[in-house]
């Protein structure tokens, strides 16, 4: 995104919503404060000395959405989270949560809000070393005052949710990396939050387990249907789990998209160098490669919402195009060898 | 590598061999400098001891906060140290005598099988059978030797003072890590704190709260605290932010932040520091039997005074076995890393043991049988000793008055003779240069200034005394250490075992190095010197040691590769790697030497130690703190030099 592009309007159903956000580092930063973004825009321009870590940033997160934030160390990202938590102050900018805004948010509402409505997952677990698992995961609970037996309780059925059954008494150096962060995850949502952070969860993992815990989350995030705001540097991850996808480069949100439209319609040549090597066929939808209806096609028809590489198989093996289905099962396009060879392959010569 | 390392420990030796250079010179120039740059005359020194002592007897006579004077102050403190003080040893040792009206009630206190059953279970649920077999075996010994109710009254000091010292250590700990300003004050404190020798700052003791347990035991907590506040700060700085952002995101109101996240994942910092506060503790008690801290201490000090060898050699085995057994247990206990299915149910624990105690205190109230260890059992070698004693030194006096006139003549009495011919501004000016060539001008500075208190104060000859025995004997201590430590250093076989006997002479009090000394040395500059040496020993066989293992494996393959023999090997490469880490050692050795120093005095050396040793019986304030302040100079002086000795080393070797 130019600098100089005109915010998009904000919606009022966004659960988060980020309005102007900067954040800058430096000498009297506070002579910011009270300047019209125009104003302060210029003063940050102008100003030796100082580091932007996020530069007017604006975005919303929907309700019951993942929205992955991606970018590299040093983009920002990690800025972001804090802020959107309030671990740290933005210079510059509204931060609302559910319309709350985060801006002199009395202490004590804070306080309550991370109690009960949001909740974090830490890059290196966070795990409290003289707990056991139980106790580490129904800790948010003790901080509550919960009584012990009710939050033990509690503690019990995530540790079966998040495949840790029979490690409740362990303690954290026990257990292998992916299994710390098993039990970070299970004390994330002993609140029931509806907003979720996790930061940069696996990126501590070795890849096999990395792969596995995605997978876990997917199917977490299947049944608790909660608000996820996911961190990470690694763009495979975010393409496989995103709803919608916000890219980081030196403090600023380059692009925010879905997967496809991210690969599909790079906003600027950054955005283009990440999405080179992804292969097309895990990202494109049926429906954004299809050739119009064919009399020729033949078969059971694929969904139009359905990803290119996971019906590549079917019509590679049908000599005919193979019909398009969109979601009420209508006929709306048809799908030849030809178009799915062309998208898997297309990653690589792009 | 070889030359780089060769020219490298050739340049950094060049700005000693002109600091020596100059010291000569200046000797030689001596003869003809003006008397005050030799010596101030008396009539230019500051009589700062005298200030001091007018000041101290106004703020314990006459001085005030708001309408309380400071006198009522301190004594009330010491009521409410001496309650539990009092609590504490009359359970343990000795018992409680009240007088109510008319009536006496006495109470006897802990029977000994109950305390001997609770400690001995408690070192086996936390260090194992080895620890409960020690735990034991020192209790037996305690009791066969009739050294349990001593021992007994030293434990319950060191327990309090453990206390409060740990409490008030996590306390400021806490707070210096939370307002950095705060801590730059404190680091600053703690770092004369820990040179001061303990007789300067018992006088001021003394002056408020008089002879006693009170007194002793507030100087033991000054004495052992400062480690505590510094692993505090230290361990909570090192906690990963994402445990502050937890405590954050949970929801933690402050308080719930400070007790149930941060200072339980620091844990394993402040039990590092538990350990070192009772270590510290131990040792500040022993030594505080001067003032009257009563226990194993005063045992082994009254069977110094009055060479009853035999009995301080008891009590001192006594204090070294106090000594293992508490360093084993609270490391064990910091090393205890918690696992699954272990059985815990540490209340329930808790309440059985009081329980227990509580029963066995009654039953030692009525049954006389149950109270005190019989005494037909106990055995005392205190005469079998003393013989044995005078019989060495009968058998052996020949080649012990050799070794110890030999060294006095040729070594001791020569290098003192020279420290004390020397001027005191070619000293200054000599260490000054010698700052100035390491560092730069500002330590120059430094050192100018720390140099010229002692001989502004009148003290100079005293600090030369001072300076002469802790030099010599650290000399000494390396070159016994460095062998060792080089040896052991390629053999992890050996490593094993020097390791064990190092750990072991590191955890005894000062004062047990004492005994053996005296009674094959009788006293003097001798016995006190070898006793510095064996205390200073363990920090350079130490460093010399890890040094030589911690030179990287890939430098060793270069040397084999380049064809050297082990000899060759470690002289051309891993000694000049491991230079900068036996700076480090002679760092410590020296400070050391400094410790022990100071407990020299009661084996009767001259130096400043020796006046900070009469002050306290003269009680003069002054006196004490100011020759224990030159104690503090020239040990800060020391490690100020030898430390940017080893940064430039470590420059020059490309090791950061």
């Amino acid at each position: 995104m130019p600098p100089d592009r005109k915010t998009p309007p904000m919606t009022e159903n966004g659960l988060i919503r980020c309005q102007n956000l900067w954040k800058v580092y430096g000498a009297d930063v506070g002579a910011l404060r009270g300047l019209t973004p125009d104003a302060a825009r210029a003063r940050i321009a102008a100003s030796e000395g100082w580091l932007t870590a996020l530069g007017d940033v604006t975005l919303e997160v929907a309700r019951g959405e993942v929205f992955v934030i991606m970018g590299l160390s040093g983009s920002g990202k990690s800025t972001l989270v804090r802020c959107m938590t309030g671990l740290a102050a933005p210079t510059l900018g509204d931060l609302m949560i559910d319309g709350v805004n985060l801006r002199g948010i009395d202490p004590a509402l804070l306080i309550e809000m991370r109690r009960h409505k949001i909740s974090m997952v830490f890059q290196d677990f966070a795990l409290l070393p003289h707990l056991n698992v139980r106790d580490n995961i129904a800790f948010p609970l003790r901080v509550q005052g919960i009584p012990r037996a009710r939050r033990e309780e509690l503690a019990d059925r995530l540790i079966q949710t998040v495949g840790l059954g029979g490690r409740a008494t362990h303690f954290p150096k026990e257990l292998s990396g992916g299994q710390q962060q098993r039990v970070g995850i299970a004390r994330s949502l002993i609140t029931e939050p509806e907003i979720w952070f996790l930061d940069e969860p696996f990126s501590a993992l070795d890849p096999l387990i990395r792969d596995e815990m995605q997978g876990e989350l997917l199917r977490l995030q299947a049944s608790l249907q909660k608000t996820i705001v996911f961190i990470t540097h690694d763009f495979d991850e975010a393409i496989r789990i995103a709803d919608r996808i916000a890219i980081m480069h030196n403090g600023r949100v380059v692009q925010i998209d879905t997967p496809e439209r991210l690969v599909l319609a790079p906003a600027d040549d950054y955005v283009a160098a990440f999405t080179r090597k992804i292969p097309r066929a895990r990202v494109l939808r049926v429906a954004s490669v299809q050739a119009p209806a064919s009399e020729r096609a033949a078969g059971a028809p694929v969904s139009a919402a359905a990803l290119v590489g996971d019906v590549a198989a079917r019509v590679l093996a049908s000599e005919t195009p193979i019909p398009v289905a969109d979601g009420a099962g209508r006929i709306v396009g048809s799908l030849d060898r030809r178009t799915v060879i062309e998208t898997v392959f297309s990653g690589a010569s792009a | 590598m070889m030359r780089v390392a060769a020219t490298g420990s050739g340049r950094a030796v060049w700005p000693l061999l002109a600091g020596i250079a100059l010291l000569l010179a200046g000797l030689a120039l001596a003869a003809g400098l003006p008397d005050w740059a030799r010596r101030l005359p008396a009539d230019w020194q500051v009589d700062a001891a005298g200030t001091l002592n007018s000041f101290f007897s106004w703020l314990s006579r006459k001085a005030h906060v708001g309408p309380l004077a400071v006198k009522d102050i301190t004594r009330a403190l010491g009521t409410a140290v001496e309650l539990p003080l009092d609590l504490v040893r009359g359970l343990l040792a000795g018992g409680f005598r009240l007088r109510l009206g008319g009536m006496r009630l006495e109470m006897a206190p802990l029977p000994w099988w109950a305390l001997t059953a609770v400690w001995t279970l408690a070192a086996h649920r936390i260090s194992g059978r080895g620890g409960a077999a020690l735990v034991l075996g020192s209790c037996l010994y305690f009791l066969l030797f009739g050294l349990w109710e001593p021992a007994m009254f030293t434990l319950a000091s060191v327990a309090l003072s453990v206390l409060v010292g740990a409490g008030l250590g996590l306390l400021l700990g806490a707070w210096a890590w939370r307002w950095p300003r705060l801590d730059a004050v404190l680091t600053v404190l703690y770092d004369i704190m820990q040179t001061l020798p303990v007789f300067s700052y018992l006088v001021p003791i003394l002056l408020f709260f008089g002879f006693g347990p009170v007194a002793a035991l507030i100087a033991t907590v000054i004495y052992a605290m400062p480690p505590m506040a510094r692993n505090t700060t230290l361990a909570l700085r090192r906690l990963p932010q994402s445990v502050e952002d937890l405590a954050t995101m949970t929801g933690c109101t402050p308080r719930q932040r400070q007790w149930l996240v941060l200072l339980p994942a620091a844990r394993q910092g402040l039990l590092t520091g538990l350990n070192q506060v009772i270590m510290l503790s131990l040792s500040a008690v022993i030594i505080a039997s001067i003032i009257g801290a009563g226990g194993l201490g005063n045992d082994v000090l009254q069977g110094l005074k009055s060479m009853r060898l035999g009995r301080a050699f008891e009590a001192g085995l006594g204090i070294t076995l106090l000594a293992i057994v508490l360093d084993r247990m609270s490391r064990a206990y910091a090393l205890h890393r918690p696992r699954h299915g272990r059985p815990g149910r540490p209340a329930r624990l808790l309440l059985g043991t009081f329980g227990f105690l509580l029963l066995a205190l009654l039953a030692g109230q009525f049954l006389p049988v149950l109270r005190d260890f019989p005494p037909a059992l106990t055995v005392s070698t205190g005469k079998m000793l003393d013989d044995a004693v005078a019989w060495i030194n009968l058998a052996w006096q020949g080649p012990i008055a050799a070794l110890s006139d030999g060294t006095v003549r040729y070594l001791l009495r020569p290098l003192k003779e020279l420290l004390l011919a020397l001027p005191w501004l070619g000293v200054t000016a000599g260490a000054a240069l010698l700052a100035a060539a390491l560092q730069g001008p500002r330590l120059a500075l430094v050192c100018a200034a720390l140099l010229s208190l002692p001989a502004l104060t009148g003290y100079w000859d005293q600090a030369m005394i001072s300076l002469y025995l802790a030099l010599v004997s650290t000399l000494i201590a390396m070159v016994l250490g460095l062998p060792v430590g080089l040896l052991a250093g390629q053999r992890p076989r050996l490593d094993r075992v020097v390791t064990a006997v190092i750990d072991t002479l590191q955890t005894l009090p000062t004062f047990v190095y004492l005994i053996p000394v005296v009674m094959l040395f009788g006293l003097g500059d001798f016995p006190a010197m070898m006793a510095i040496v064996l205390y200073a020993l363990p920090p350079a066989i130490r460093y010399a040691k890890d040094g030589v293992a911690r030179v990287p494996p890939k430098l060793i393959e270069a040397a084999d590769m380049a064809g050297c023999t082990p000899r060759q090997r470690l002289w051309l490469v891993q000694v000049p790697q491991a230079l900068p880490e036996l700076m480090l050692g002679l760092n410590q050795t020296l400070l050391m030497a400094f410790g022990m120093l100071v407990i020299t005095a009661l084996v009767g050396t001259r130096g400043l130690e020796q006046e900070a040793l009469v002050a306290v019986s003269k009680a003069k304030v002054g006196e004490g703190l100011i020759a224990g302040l030159g104690i503090s100079v020239l040990s800060i002086l020391a490690d100020r030099l030898i430390t940017a000795a080893s940064q430039r080393l470590r420059q020059r070797l490309g090791q950061g």
